[in-house]
């Protein structure tokens, strides 16, 4: 499975250099206080997002799953080795959020706990879109897989500008930090424990499917 | 000793195709040729054995190993090489190689995969995306090669290459074959490579075995007579497989050349080729 994960990382490489370079480009830049640190929280995202379901089209390029399966490995195991792959991704992706919060708390004096919490909500949505991208994936290949990705993000997004009209979230002020901060912070664990449903499902699509 | 392949009684259906009661047998230490025509179920074959297709019904063991229920164990054993090179066009030989370690473990031999690439001239860092079809094929044979498989499952392997790569390709596949454990089923359209390096034939056609036996048994055996139509009229039915008649005469294919020549000293029955063999079982209808 390691393989498979490694597989992973090598078909990405050049594209995954590039991400660090933009990231390290932008971390300089809030540092020098030209960007806000708004533009890392929101590539994180994108990272989180992105790279595994590149993974996906690079394969069906390849054709890489009909090859995986004459591995010896077993169904599971080519799925599992992708949903790591995505979690290892979460997992850089929230290593450079939180470094790049608290390294512009220091410098630039911003605030950290409101940063964490725009990174955190950030990092969720991209973990929405690998919750619910990759079955998908599987079940439809990338190509028809990709509208969805968009309705991830936009559906949110229309979802609270429809709430705020309605006026639905004029009273979100007067609720005490103390409270909304943990209410929040459930949202991404709500979300990460999404993510072994998610690969029930993926598995249940791959062993039902024929090469 | 154990079969390397055992085929009872397999059924796939796909609605306007189906599988239908495959029987097949390949003892270690030979090469089985699949022959038939595009559509013939060659490929579904090969893909209901590495069970990257649900089969309807019926067992298939591979090495003694049930291809479902020790599907991992078995996969250990074999080495698969399709139509297509499936390793993305940015990876490189050695990358192929530090994927596939940790995927056969203990049994990945580098040295050999290195010696495999040596051997083909394969650069361990140059892009696939640059490499030839041919290199390409030589690439998935180093890669199926390299974790010591004792079977090697090709399908349509050697389509589209040069005489001469093909020929380094089954001079690979007869020293694969020196080993009395190891064997080869090999699908292709290239009577001629099947002809070289084949022990045994099997012939699909419209998803059913029309001929499975030692390739020497078959070119011994069968025979193709050329006659006039009122010969034809003279000879019974069923000493004939197939007959095709044309305006200039008639030819029909006969399983046993020897009995034929017995009973009808008056007919010339000459030896027939794989592929002519084919060309009368695939084109013509049931006499």
């Amino acid at each position: 499975m390691t393989g498979l994960i490694l597989k992973d990382v090598l078909v990405l490489n050049k594209t995954m250099k590039t991400y660090i370079l933009f990231l390290i480009f932008y971390f300089v830049m809030a540092i020098v206080g030209l960007f806000s640190i708004a533009f890392i929280t929101a590539f994180v995202q994108i990272i989180v997002m992105i790279l595994p379901i590149s993974s996906f089209a690079y394969d069906e390029q390849a054709k890489w799953n009909r090859y995986a399966m004459t591995l010896p490995l077993g169904r599971r195991a080519v799925v599992r080795a992708k949903y790591l792959f995505a979690l290892l991704m979460v997992l850089i992706a929230a290593a450079f959020a939180l470094l790049s919060c608290v390294a512009l708390s220091i410098t630039a004096a911003e605030p950290v706990w409101e940063n964490l919490a725009t990174g955190l909500a950030s990092l969720s949505v991209g973990l929405l879109a690998v919750d619910v991208t990759l079955p998908l994936n599987y079940k439809l290949g990338p190509e028809r897989a990709r509208p969805y990705l968009y309705a991830i993000i936009f559906i949110p997004v229309i979802l609270m500008v429809l709430a705020a009209r309605m006026g639905w979230l004029d009273h979100l002020e007067q609720l005490p930090s103390s409270l909304i901060l943990p209410l929040l912070s459930l949202i991404p664990l709500v979300i990460l424990l999404g993510l072994p449903v998610s690969y029930w499902i993926s598995c249940r699509i791959v062993e039902q499917k024929e090469f | 000793m154990i079969n390397s392949i055992e085929i009872q009684g397999l059924t796939k259906s796909y609605g306007d195709f189906a599988l239908q009661d495959i029987n097949l047998t390949l003892p270690g230490g030979a090469i089985m040729g699949l022959i038939g025509e595009n559509g013939a179920g060659k490929t579904t074959l090969i893909k209901c054995i590495l069970n990257l297709v649900r089969r309807d019904k019926g067992s298939i063991t591979l090495m003694g190993m049930d291809n479902l229920r020790q599907e991992r164990q078995a996969k250990e054993e074999i080495g698969v090489v399709l139509d297509e090179c499936f390793f993305h066009d940015n990876l490189r030989p050695r990358d192929v190689g530090a994927i596939l370690a940790p995927v056969y473990r203990e049994n990945w031999d580098a040295g050999l995969y290195g010696d495999y690439l040596d051997k083909f001239q394969l650069p361990q860092n140059k892009l696939i995306k640059e490499f030839s079809r041919g290199m390409k094929m030589k690439l998935s044979l180093a890669a199926a090669l390299a974790h010591r498989p004792k079977l090697l499952l090709l399908d349509e392997a050697t389509a589209g290459l040069d005489p001469v790569v093909r020929d380094e390709i089954l001079d690979e596949f007869l020293t694969f074959i020196c080993d009395e454990e190891h064997s080869i089923l090999i699908s292709s359209h290239i009577i001629s490579d099947l002809e070289k390096a084949a022990d045994y034939i099997t012939y699909l056609h419209g998803g059913r075995v029309v001929l499975s036996d030692a390739k020497d048994t078959i070119l011994d055996s069968y025979g193709r007579v050329g006659c006039t139509a009122a010969q034809l009229e003279d000879i019974q039915k069923e000493d004939l497989v197939r007959v095709r008649r044309g305006t200039f005469g008639c030819e029909a294919l006969v399983s046993d050349r020897a009995a034929f020549h017995r009973k009808y000293p008056g007919l010339l029955v000459e030896p027939i080729a794989l592929e002519d063999l084919m060309l009368f079982i695939g084109k013509e209808k049931s006499k």
